[in-house]
């Protein structure tokens, strides 16, 4: 039988005070904490100390995706770990000593003073993004699961995640890390291949069209010379889209 | 739709998500094609034995500077001189460089394949096709496409249909397609569109098996020894000797063909492929096919890829070959950039 657990209460702090011991985090921290899963120490030292590994992983690879809620967790850390840094600098002792506890790697700690700090310098949000990410992916050869309870089922109905313990899962990255974005930029370029074919398209039916005479490019017999450099054929191509 | 159905059983090429075909003409599977001593084969150990045989020209073993420039900085990497490619160059810098890179830039001006030995100490930049000007790599990817149908066009017919391909003209992505000529041993055959989508079936299977465009410049006596059974081939090669003393070749798995090149890195980067038709030249006697392709990530909705794919059905008419030769001569894509006869 479950037992109802008390909420734990707030401890009693003035948090204006707080706020000139340690810098404000940038990030919203939920109060509840949540249950992770057990590792191989028991109680709150295995808690920390698996978030330890969390933490090192993320300012080892910049990019990390594992469970969404150690990963919420271990992004609070990162993210205090970053704020001393940027705050204290490597003279202070007590960075230091949280920085040499949480970074099992000692690399780390000269990357985070040498390459994190001078990156976060100026930052006016937060040092980390963190995603809900998939649980699966068909590039990972996940094969959809046919539902034979239900044999009408639409084959798309039975994919979520049917039989399939999943945990959701997070993506936790520091913000500029060298990976290509994990959205794609939404700027439009007139020259990307897709464009270039509609546009060219767009051209073609028009002419048909008015019934002119005028050929397309494609009707002129004319193939793209090989030279590149040659700013003139893409200015062509932007007029003609317009 | 019966559910007992596995995935297995549902191919998608294209925008067309279709069950196993029960096709008439186009039977074969490309990829898992019983190997028979054929001519493509031939041409294959022919380029083989040439590839070994240049390679042990060169000898000692000399080391370059190569400058890799790119938008994280500059990299100085020392490399095997005749030897080391620029996919090479990608393995001291990253594995998603190597992967997505469709072609290189030497000293800025010079596209260069990414299977190509580097010669000598140059600076290299590595081209994509989502870059901000992707007029070169775009242009590849056209031409490389041609290359990868040509492939797809000589494994996919029934083994007593000769098919012998002539050529494809120079990249124009405006004009709606990429482009193939060939001579198929078929009177009046029009296809049906489950032998357009077996094609581009073809296609796709081609580019996820990944292969790399291994590139050679050769002889004469050596290219007319690998095309002796093409005579389209056979009186392009002596044009092309007219004016230059060696002619690029490429291939692709087993397929060998002649181009001017750069070809892009490897098959994979074909995304989505359509081949959406096919027209009979009546003066040539020959088959032009068509289709349109994008780029691996590159994404499009179905609308608008109809669209392309709807011109695409329509003839393309840039180069057909009878004309082209009235005003070109030779066929610019057989023009070779090696150097000129010097007498």
């Amino acid at each position: 039988m479950r037992l109802n657990k008390p909420t734990p209460l707030r401890p009693l702090i003035h948090y204006a005070e707080l706020s000139k011991l340690v810098s404000r985090l940038k990030i919203p921290v939920h109060w509840h904490v949540k249950k992770l899963r057990r590792g191989d120490v028991p109680g709150p030292e295995g808690r920390l100390l698996k978030l330890r590994a969390s933490v090192t992983a993320l300012f080892k690879y910049e990019r990390i995706e594992m469970d969404y809620y150690p990963a919420d967790e271990a992004r609070g850390y990162a993210e205090r770990l970053i704020s001393e840094a940027v705050r204290n600098g490597p003279q202070c002792p007590e960075t230091m000593e949280m920085a040499d506890w949480w970074l099992e790697e000692k690399q780390l700690v000269h990357k985070l003073f040498k390459v994190l700090v001078p990156r976060y310098q100026n930052y006016p949000t937060s040092y980390t993004n963190f995603y809900r990410a998939p649980f699966w992916y068909f590039s990972d050869g996940f094969q959809p699961q046919l539902n034979e309870e239900y044999p009408d089922k639409e084959i798309n109905e039975t994919i979520p995640a049917f039989r399939t313990v999943s945990y959701p899962k997070g993506l936790l990255e520091l913000k500029g890390n060298p990976y290509p974005p994990i959205f794609p930029s939404k700027v439009t370029n007139p020259r990307s291949i897709q464009n270039v074919l509609l546009s060219s398209a767009k051209d073609f039916y028009k002419s048909k069209e008015g019934g002119s005479e005028r050929l397309s490019n494609a009707e002129s017999g004319r193939g793209i010379e090989f030279v590149p450099n040659e700013p003139k054929s893409d200015e062509n191509l932007i007029e003609s889209s317009k | 739709m019966p559910l007992r159905q596995s995935f297995h059983h549902i191919t998608r090429a294209g925008r067309w998500v279709f069950s196993k075909p029960k096709n008439e003409v186009c039977s074969r599977n490309f990829s898992n094609s019983i190997p028979v001593l054929n001519s493509a084969l031939r041409r294959s150990s022919l380029f083989d034995a040439e590839k070994e045989k240049q390679r042990q020209a060169v000898g000692r073993i000399e080391k370059i500077e190569v400058d890799v420039v790119s938008d994280f900085g500059n990299e100085l990497l020392i490399m095997n001189k005749d030897l080391s490619t620029p996919y090479d160059c990608t393995k001291h810098i990253s594995k998603f460089v190597g992967q997505t890179a469709v072609v290189a830039l030497v000293d800025s001006n010079q596209p260069w394949d990414m299977h190509r030995p580097l010669s000598e100490a140059c600076s290299l930049q590595f081209l994509k096709t989502t870059d901000k000007n992707p007029w070169i790599p775009n242009n590849v990817f056209w031409r490389s496409c041609s290359f990868m149908l040509g492939a797809v066009v000589t494994e996919a017919f029934r083994d007593d249909i000769s098919v012998i391909l002539h050529s494809f003209p120079s990249p124009n992505i405006q004009s709606g397609s990429f482009v193939l000529d060939a001579y198929i041993g078929l009177e009046s055959w029009i296809p049906a569109p489950e032998e357009l989508r077996q094609l581009s079936k073809e296609m796709i299977k081609l580019s996820e098996r990944e292969l790399p465009f291994e590139r050679l410049s050769v002889t004469q006596e050596v290219a007319e020894e690998m095309f002796s059974d093409n005579p389209y081939k056979i009186n392009h090669i002596s044009k092309i000797f007219g004016n230059h003393n060696e002619v690029v070749i490429y291939r692709v798995g087993n397929h060998v063909d002649i181009s001017r090149g750069p070809m892009m890195s490897h098959t994979g980067l074909i995304g989505r492929c359509t081949i959406a038709s096919t027209h009979y030249l009546k003066e040539d006697q020959l088959y032009r096919f068509q289709g349109v392709a994008l780029p691996k990530g590159h994404k499009l909705n179905h609308y608008a890829y109809g669209i392309l794919e709807k011109r695409a059905m329509l003839l393309n008419s840039h180069m057909i070959p009878s004309e082209a030769s009235l005003s070109y001569e030779p066929t610019p894509e057989y023009a070779t950039e090696a150097k000129e006869v010097s007498n």
